[in-house]
């Protein structure tokens, strides 16, 4: 095949729900709706800027017209790179087109204790256990909390939960905050472990996660933690939660228009503030069940929307945050893997950037670690698809078929014994033969997770030891600060 | 309206490049001219004596031309009728259907949670199922009738205990040329006559060559009587990567490539222009267990790049989905079931089967066939893609309700939402409602839905005539052998 010319291949599966008209619509529909249906921005220093900018203002609307909207998405980066503190180059997070990581998400209220299995409010200690799970797992490109943390002062939840899990894990974090304090506090922490301001500005180390609300509305803290992260360069999300039916149209091409018309908002402030910072946009895109007035996070939409919503992304050369690995079950269970498989195997194939809630249980509202190790598998799985079918004379191996010839076997090939190695091993699905599985005391796939995951938690050695003394020491000292200023805030937060 | 505008209606989804087929094909050509495949059939034999192919013992091998003549006879369509009178199968390009495995020598019991022989009932209770469950589209019997009075005949009472289940078209194993024939006959009876038959066939005969590069006699004898009979057939490869074919997937696609063309070849010879379809159980051999892996995710990704090239083939497909390596019906089963069946749904091969396959192909679960039901709506519904017309892009209404407004109340969501996916096991109460409910996991009410199906669902039955006529061929059958 060395000399065959006008060849091209497909090096992974082509994937694809819209074609480049309905791209084009869709993209249209977002013009046309930040033009004229404009937004609601709660904060008058961000609508200053859109002013400043050429936009029209009415109170706290804003209208964009394409200009501004080009402009922005003019500026945005191509690619943007985001750093393992320890400098582990394998973990390092390369944010272009269609390059997918996956990861937890943020902020369930609840949490399935991991000894007893029962569903209780997220603890401080649930932070450690994800971290290390997940930078243990070899598949979760970034990591998230799957929590709220509740058993800390009241407003601080944020801060402990970054200082506790940049510590246990390497794999850079995801984090979020109430507010622009609770943004710096983060900020300092990530600049302790980068070992200063200008080595975080070469090698950022952790991405912020905010969103607006559909449809149409960025409040206050949102835009204002936006904006803060376009000051100091933090890679960010600004994503919303649409609700197909409830919040945004229930056609999902209406659905997308909102929900890429608000991120817009997000990316035009970053981008007036410093052009060239990193925003991802997308969301938890999905519809509300009208029967249990759920939002669903197991739904065939949720994967359909996100797929598509990505391709809308993408065609607007932003990076894409999407949503797999979750479910409307309380437990894990048959139905959590059969909604996990789908929406990991759709967003795989979507190529979306980061996709998030790899754990997330009960529709949303309660993180599941052992949820997440299963995930971890089925991503395993679905980057064997990803990877495609390498076509070449090795492969194809014509010599290997004539030695090997009709009825013989090749068990012993040299061919055989090379590529063999190249076959996905399980690490959780099972492939013994009935007997054997029996004899080993017929184990259920739950029954191995919770294995896996409670040797990783007793037994995973984690990054812990690694941490600079220096930025220890540091991250203990903004923790004190932050618990100051709480004080000196909480009178403030009661009107 | 606007012009030149290209909408998908689907997802679109492929593997391998056009030039990446090409070479596969070209590959496969080559092992047929330089290796060739034995054919254990006289009268096969003979047909490739008389003809361009060169013949050495049982070997033979076949010029390029002869592959490349031969495909051009194949139909791109062929249309099946159950005995419900229902022309319902439709195979054609991208037009994907579902429907079972066959032949599991074990069956999962409900009772004991023990795996147990299968027998006649569970057939006819697999097919019930299956007659019920609208989104499987052929039944294959999923289960082996294993207290047949004789194995010689025991497809004939397996055909006899699929009808009695299901009404739907069929995929049919046969013990040889006279298994198959007897199973010809029944389904003439039924669809009234040869011709008729041969315009809506009942069933399509499985037939497979065993990898690498191998035509038994019972399966050559299989294939030229549905070649003689214009029976719809497909010929099978179940090579594993690593044992019987390469352990690479090209190297695989490549080997049972040839087998296919092999037999396109050889059933051209006979009568051409028969509906043959391509086929493929495309998966590996997983080194440390010694298994013939039903979940690895190697047989999505391969299973899918055979239905690409059987696509620039133009022939049909037959593939593999819905099945599992786990022993039970647990997270694993749901996980690489619910995969695969995406995979071979977005490929769009035309029947996609081994919906409900347990333990590696050996085990045969009624609860797993219900379970499907509901993965392969959730599939079909990915597959629908996104509508972009005006109504649905719904900018007046977005412009409407504004920033901050919502869409609960609006005539438009209450348009829309019925769209969307209506599950009917998925759980998506509250956690309140839930546990007020009985804490029911998935396998709660997956169990209860077959149960309720077990015990409440009709078959549409066998007219007592016709009934009678198809119990005398499979009695003569057991005379014959007994």
């Amino acid at each position: 095949m060395s000399n065959r010319t006008n060849y091209t291949i497909q090096e992974s599966p082509h994937f694809e729900i819209l074609s480049e008209n309905q791209k084009e619509r869709i993209f249209n529909g977002m013009m046309r709706t930040l033009q004229y249906t404009g937004a609601n921005v709660h904060h008058e220093g961000a609508r200053e800027l859109f002013k400043k900018a050429g936009c029209k203002i009415d109170g706290i609307r804003v209208y964009f017209p394409p200009e501004v909207i080009l402009q922005a998405l003019s500026t945005v980066p191509p690619v943007t790179e985001i750093f393992p503190w320890d400098g582990d180059e394998s973990k390092k997070i390369t944010v272009e087109k269609k390059r997918s990581y996956f990861g937890p998400g943020p902020t369930p209220p609840n949490f399935i204790d991991t000894e007893t299995l029962e569903r209780r409010p997220y603890l401080r200690k649930d932070a450690t256990i994800v971290a290390r799970v997940c930078d243990a797992l070899p598949n979760m490109g970034y990591v998230q909390s799957l929590g709220s943390i509740s058993d800390v002062t009241n407003g601080l939840a944020d801060v402990y939960e970054f200082a506790d899990m940049v510590r246990n894990t390497t794999t850079p974090i995801m984090s979020w905050s109430f507010t622009r304090e609770g943004c710096r506090d983060i900020h300092r922490m990530a600049i302790a472990m980068a070992g200063g301001e200008e080595e975080f500005r070469q090698r950022p180390n952790y991405i912020f996660y905010g969103e607006p609300i559909s449809p149409l509305v960025s409040d206050f803290h949102a835009i204002d933690k936006a904006m803060y992260c376009a000051e100091h360069r933090i890679p960010q999300v600004y994503s919303p939660c649409a609700i197909g039916g409830g919040t945004v149209p229930a056609s999902h091409a209406g659905q997308i228009v909102v929900a890429l018309s608000e991120s817009m908002v997000g990316v035009i402030a970053a981008q007036l503030i410093n052009p060239g910072t990193c925003v991802i946009i997308g969301g938890v895109q999905s519809i509300l069940d009208m029967r249990y007035s759920i939002y669903s996070y197991g739904a065939p939409e949720l994967s359909l929307l996100s797929a598509a919503l990505t391709e809308v992304v993408h065609y607007c050369g932003l990076p894409m945050y999407s949503t797999s690995g979750c479910t409307d079950t309380k437990k894990m269970d048959v139905q959590s893997a059969m909604e996990a498989s789908l929406s990991i195997n759709a967003a795989m194939m979507s190529g979306a950037n980061f996709v998030h809630d790899n754990g997330y249980t009960e529709s949303g509202l309660t993180g599941d670690i052992f949820q997440t190790v299963m995930d971890d598998e089925i991503i395993a799985m679905a980057r064997i698809v990803e990877n495609g079918v390498e076509v070449s004379d090795e492969t194809m191996a014509v010599d290997q078929i004539n030695n090997v010839g009709p009825g013989g076997h090749y068990l012993y090939e040299d061919h055989t014994m090379k590529w063999f190695r190249a076959h996905w091993m399980p690490t959780l699905m099972d492939r013994n033969s009935y007997e054997n599985w029996e004899a080993q005391g017929r184990k259920t796939m739950k029954d191995r997770i919770l294995e896996k995951t409670r040797d990783l938690i007793s037994n995973y050695e984690g990054p812990r030891d690694k941490v600079p003394e220096k930025a220890d020491r540091e991250i203990e000292r903004i923790l004190q600060e932050a618990e100051e200023r709480i004080k000196k805030e909480q009178p403030k937060k009661q009107d | 309206m606007k012009m030149n505008q290209t909408i998908n209606k689907s997802t679109r989804f492929r593997v391998l490049s056009e030039d990446q087929i090409e070479q596969i094909f070209y590959s496969a050509l080559e092992i047929l001219e330089r290796t060739g495949g034995n054919v254990y059939h006289e009268g096969a034999l003979e047909l490739f004596k008389n003809s361009n192919a060169v013949v050495r013992g049982n070997n033979v091998r076949i010029p390029t031309t002869m592959v490349e003549e031969a495909l051009n006879f194949y139909p791109r369509k062929i249309t099946l009728k159950g005995r419900n009178g229902k022309r319902s199968l439709h195979l054609q390009k991208d037009t994907v259907t579902f429907g079972t495995g066959s032949d599991l020598p074990f069956t999962y019991d409900r009772e004991t949670g023990e795996r147990r022989r299968t027998v006649y009932n569970d057939i006819r209770n697999a097919g019930r199922l299956v007659d019920a469950l609208s989104h499987y589209d052929f039944f294959m019997s999923h289960g082996i009738v294993g207290d047949a009075p004789n194995p010689q005949t025991y497809d004939r009472h397996q055909f006899m205990a699929m009808l009695e289940g299901c009404t739907k078209p069929m995929v049919l194993t046969s013990v040889d040329g006279e298994g198959l024939e007897d199973l010809w006959r029944m389904g003439c009876l039924i669809q009234g006559g040869e011709e008729e038959f041969r315009l809506n066939p009942l069933f399509v005969a499985y037939i497979e060559p065993i990898s690498p590069l191998k035509n038994d006699r019972t399966a050559v004898e299989k294939m030229l009587f549905a070649a003689e009979k214009n029976i719809p057939a497909m010929y099978t490869p179940c090579p594993s990567s690593g044992a019987t074919a390469p352990a690479t997937i090209a190297g695989m696609l490549v080997q049972s490539l040839a087998e296919t063309l092999l037999a396109i070849v050889m059933c051209h010879l006979k009568s051409p222009g028969m509906p043959l379809i391509m086929g493929g159980v495309t998966t590996l051999l997983d080194m440390r267990m010694s298994t013939y892996s039903y979940g690895a995710p190697e047989l999505s990704l391969a299973s899918a790049a055979n239905t690409d090239i059987s696509k620039w083939l133009n022939l049909l497909m037959f593939s593999t989905g819905g099945c599992t390596d786990a022993k039970i019906l647990d997270e694993q089963a749901a996980a690489e079931q619910m995969m695969n069946l995406f995979y071979s749904y977005l490929s769009g091969a035309n029947l996609i089967h081994d919906v409900g396959y347990i333990d590696h192909g050996t085990n045969a679960s009624l609860e797993s066939l219900v379970l499907n039901q509901e993965m392969m709506g959730m599939v079909k519904q990915f597959g629908k893609g996104i509508n972009t017309d005006d109504d649905h892009l719904a900018l007046g209404l977005i412009e409407k309700q504004g920033p901050g407004g919502e869409y609960v109340t609006t005539d438009h969501t209450f348009d829309h939402w019925k769209e969307w996916y209506m599950p009917e096991l998925q759980d998506r109460s509250d956690y309140e409602t839930w546990k007020k409910n009985g804490s029911k996991s998935m396998s709660d009410r997956i169990n209860e839905k077959t149960q309720d199906l077990l015990d409440n669902y009709q078959t549409e039955p066998i007219d007592d005539k016709l009934k009678e006529e198809l119990h005398k061929i499979v009695e003569d059958a057991d005379k014959r052998h007994s």
